[in-house]
């Protein structure tokens, strides 16, 4: 597959991911609907719709504020600034996105924004020191491309999804544990039947949607892998960033779920039990093994094997 | 009335297929053209950095003046270069004869341990990674335009109206590659 048809394809699998999002809310609606008075549905669907369109407007802010990430200036980081504009160039964005940093020894990196003029790229401090020009463009290029290919935005959305169903179940579950006697309600509810199939869909709803988000993340991080090469014209110095993110076992100190598939390699590096009883499906990120496999495939060279105990290898 | 109707889907069907192959190809170009003034940017920048360093050299290497001269036409032609094969041209021979600037400057430890020297050297390098990285991009667009072209049966649309492939930008001095398509 070349790149622009790997571009087409991810576009009609985000539309089915909106849809199924779509779906997944109006499945929870019905439910609500159903189980209690049209009031309740609508009060938690005004806050939904409010928190969404804050939170969409605000995701760029939230996801710094939430993963420790601040503004830096040319002035005070001269080279991994210019890395930034060249790679901004190279893939031929209007305006070189703000650079954020993370104090944090543990290398990694992350884009997020709403659109490209409004995107920002972030890398922890310990990604700046640990790698050369070549690893830090690869790297970049990665998050660049993720912002070029509008993976910033719908990642931004799915988090705000992801936000909003989570938002509304919680609140379905304070309604159903501490509101549900109230005699204010009117007859003709479903009794108990219905608030057990309310709290089910309370419980299942956010757990489909952390999967969709999830599905859709990996599949991302290839097709961001293969914009970058495009970009820098340097498959080696990818991969060779991406053996020094493997072979780093430093967890992340600032991360939550919601932010942790913005990262170019998974900053949960504890979920190693979950992953083989669950096959992956809760990963954020495909395994770097296949990452660097895949990029060798590409240039044509072959990395040296890890030295030590690779931390992500099966 | 059957056959009106699938005479009606069919041009329909031909229309917005010829709206979207020419809205595409409108894209492309005008994302060559973008390509392409952001060389040129690069390049003038690259330009204005000349007389500087030429006020910096001069100071030390005075009897250099032939090389002085050639400077100073390359960085007219830089800013007066027509096209992509006139812009390429003055960019290989300013780069040409930076080369020699620098290796003249070698021989001068001091003039290298200048701060403003280093800053400009500084500077240099900078743009002169920007220039590759706008000469990817640009050549990156212009073979997905040209490719979008030559494919039938866009080449059609493009034969009707008047599109014409563009030149990839290239140095003299090096090997320089037109992209090649990533697939995975």
């Amino acid at each position: 597959m070349t790149l622009q048809q790997q571009i087409r394809a991810n576009r009609v699998r985000t539309t089915f991911v909106l849809f199924g999002f779509a779906i997944l809310v109006g499945i929870f609606s019905a439910a609500v609907y159903f189980a209690y008075q049209p009031g309740v549905a609508g009060f938690i669907g005004i806050i939904a719709i409010v928190y969404g369109i804050v939170s969409w407007f605000a995701a760029g802010a939230m996801i710094a504020a939430a993963s420790g990430a601040h503004k830096v200036t040319k002035e005070q980081q001269p080279e991994l600034y210019r890395a930034l504009e060249n790679v901004g160039i190279a893939a031929g964005l209007a305006k070189t996105p703000d650079l954020y940093m993370i104090d944090d020894p543990s290398p990694n990196a992350f884009a997020a924004g709403r659109d490209p003029d409004h995107a920002y790229v972030a890398v922890t401090t310990g990604l700046a020191k640990m790698m050369d020009k070549r690893e830090l463009e690869g790297v970049l290029a990665h998050e660049v491309s993720h912002i070029r290919n509008r993976d910033v935005r719908l990642m931004s959305l799915a988090a705000v999804l992801v936000g909003v169903i989570a938002l509304a179940s919680d609140l379905l579950m304070r309604i159903t544990i501490f509101g549900g006697g109230s005699d204010e309600r009117e007859g003709g509810g479903l009794g108990p039947i219905g608030v057990i199939a309310g709290l089910v869909a309370a419980v299942l709803a956010p757990v489909g949607a952390t999967l969709l988000q999830m599905s859709l993340s990996r599949r991302r991080e290839y097709l961001a892998d293969a914009s970058a090469v495009e970009i820098t014209g340097d498959a080696e110095g990818l991969a060779m960033a991406l053996a020094a993110l493997r072979d780093d076992t430093q967890p992340l100190h600032t991360v939550t779920r919601a932010t942790a598939h913005l990262y170019i390699e998974s900053p949960l590096r504890d979920h190693k039990g979950l992953r083989s009883s669950l096959g992956g499906m809760f990963d954020t990120h495909p395994p770097l093994e296949d990452r660097i496999a895949v990029l060798e495939r590409l240039g044509g060279f072959t990395l040296p094997a890890p030295a030590s105990q690779p931390a992500t290898a099966q | 009335m059957i056959v009106v109707i699938v005479i009606v889907v069919l041009v329909v069907l031909v229309l917005g297929w010829l709206m979207y192959t020419y809205n595409r190809l409108v894209r492309l170009r005008n994302e060559s053209d973008q390509g392409f003034s952001g060389i040129d940017i690069q390049l003038k920048r690259r330009a204005d950095l000349i007389p500087n360093l030429v006020e910096s050299v001069k100071a030390y290497a005075a009897h250099e003046s032939g090389l002085f001269e050639e400077l100073a036409q390359a960085r007219a032609s830089t800013l007066s270069a027509q096209g992509v094969a006139g812009a390429a041209d003055a960019a290989g021979k300013t780069g040409a004869a930076l080369g020699r600037l620098f290796a003249v400057a070698e021989a001068y430890p001091q003039l290298r341990a200048s701060e403003n020297f280093k800053r400009l050297q500084d500077e240099l390098t900078d743009t002169e990674d920007k220039i590759a990285a706008a000469r990817r991009y640009y050549n990156t667009v212009v073979q997905a335009y040209n490719t979008g072209q030559q494919t039938f049966p866009a080449s059609v649309v493009a034969g009707t109206f008047g599109f014409s492939p563009r030149e990839f930008f290239r140095l003299d001095d090096d090997g320089d590659r037109a992209p090649v398509a990533v697939s995975v």
